[in-house]
């Protein structure tokens, strides 16, 4: 190569393209490392929650059986503590930031709550208008996948996570299966595809993480 | 601040500690700020080190500092300007073509 490229000037150009792109990983790592953990909650609070609910009911879990006065109100301080951390973590997440994001994100965080309502209300609509007990069993563990699946959609599209979008789809997919199976079996389908499809997200971003993508 | 002539490389960007504040406040979208203290995290430079490159970077238009108060302690905000963001796309375009960017 005898053209006039200067080789001095070449070494320096790929040498501060790296900076660049060293510096917007380290960027990226700080802003996303919360996310696994994220995902890591809400994997073992559907995992054990659901596990815990199937376990409850008669025709459920074959192995031992729990009473219900013990795993509803668990499986509802799981889903509880899964919404908290979450938010706490949203803060985290967007922390010394301030802008047109901070919109987006405070947006973000009120539909899971008013959504969450919403679904709420409407079960209960269900149940005032006679819907049985193990219906409303089916109802409300799909309806709340349907929930968290149309938000990590839209979590998707606002923050362009792929990672994001395939949860959502898989949330879809589970809560809109899940009543084929019948009650009980349903929560035991939610505790495995649901918590165990969040898990693995977890794993797969914490790894895509520590390797910078 | 000249326009810098083709082929050469913006020397206000042209310092590996601008370059990564730069880069770190391009990787925010258009419209958002970050205060001081992030910043600092995110680059894990000192206070005085930031400091004084910023000020370079605001001699030069690049970024925009503003000081707010939320309460009654102040807080700086951070934020790259128009012409910051097209310097640093300029900058990266130069460096591309540096390394034989024909394709």
């Amino acid at each position: 190569m005898t053209n006039n490229t200067e080789p001095q000037r070449t070494d320096d150009a790929a040498e501060m393209l790296a900076v660049i792109a060293a510096q917007q990983r380290r960027v990226d790592r700080m802003m996303l490392r919360p996310i696994p953990w994220m995902l890591g909650l809400w994997g073992v609070a559907w995992l054990v929650g659901f596990t815990l609910l199937w376990s409850a009911y008669e025709g459920g879990n074959p192995w031992f059986r729990i009473p219900m006065s013990v795993a509803a109100p668990i499986f509802g301080i799981l889903i509880a503590g899964a919404i908290v951390a979450s938010i706490i973590i949203g803060i985290r997440l967007g922390r010394g930031v301030k802008g047109v994001s901070t919109f987006a994100g405070a947006v973000y965080g009120v539909s899971w709550s008013l959504c969450g309502m919403a679904f709420a209300a409407l079960g209960m609509g269900l149940i005032a208008n006679g819907l049985s007990s193990e219906l409303a069993s089916i109802y409300f563990p799909s309806g709340f996948a349907l929930m968290c699946g149309t938000l990590y959609l839209a979590g998707a599209a606002l923050w362009r996570q792929v990672s994001m979008l395939v949860l959502g789809i898989i949330m879809l997919v589970v809560g809109a299966i899940a009543p084929f199976f019948g009650a009980p079996t349903n929560n035991i389908v939610m505790a495995v595809f649901g918590g165990g499809a969040l898990l693995i997200a977890a794993i797969i971003f914490a790894v895509r993480l520590r390797q910078g993508r | 601040m000249s326009p810098t002539q083709q082929g050469e490389l913006d020397p206000v960007i042209h310092a590996a500690a601008r370059l990564k504040i730069t880069a770190t406040l391009a990787t925010l979208p258009v419209g958002d700020r970050i205060t001081f203290p992030r910043l600092q995290e995110l680059l894990d430079m000192t206070p005085g080190n930031l400091s004084t490159h910023l000020r370079k970077l605001e001699d030069a238009e690049y970024v925009l500092v503003d000081k707010e108060h939320q309460g009654r302690t102040p807080v700086t905000y951070i934020a790259l300007t128009k012409a910051g963001r097209r310097a640093f796309e300029d900058y990266t375009d130069a460096l591309r073509q540096l390394l034989g960017g024909t394709a």
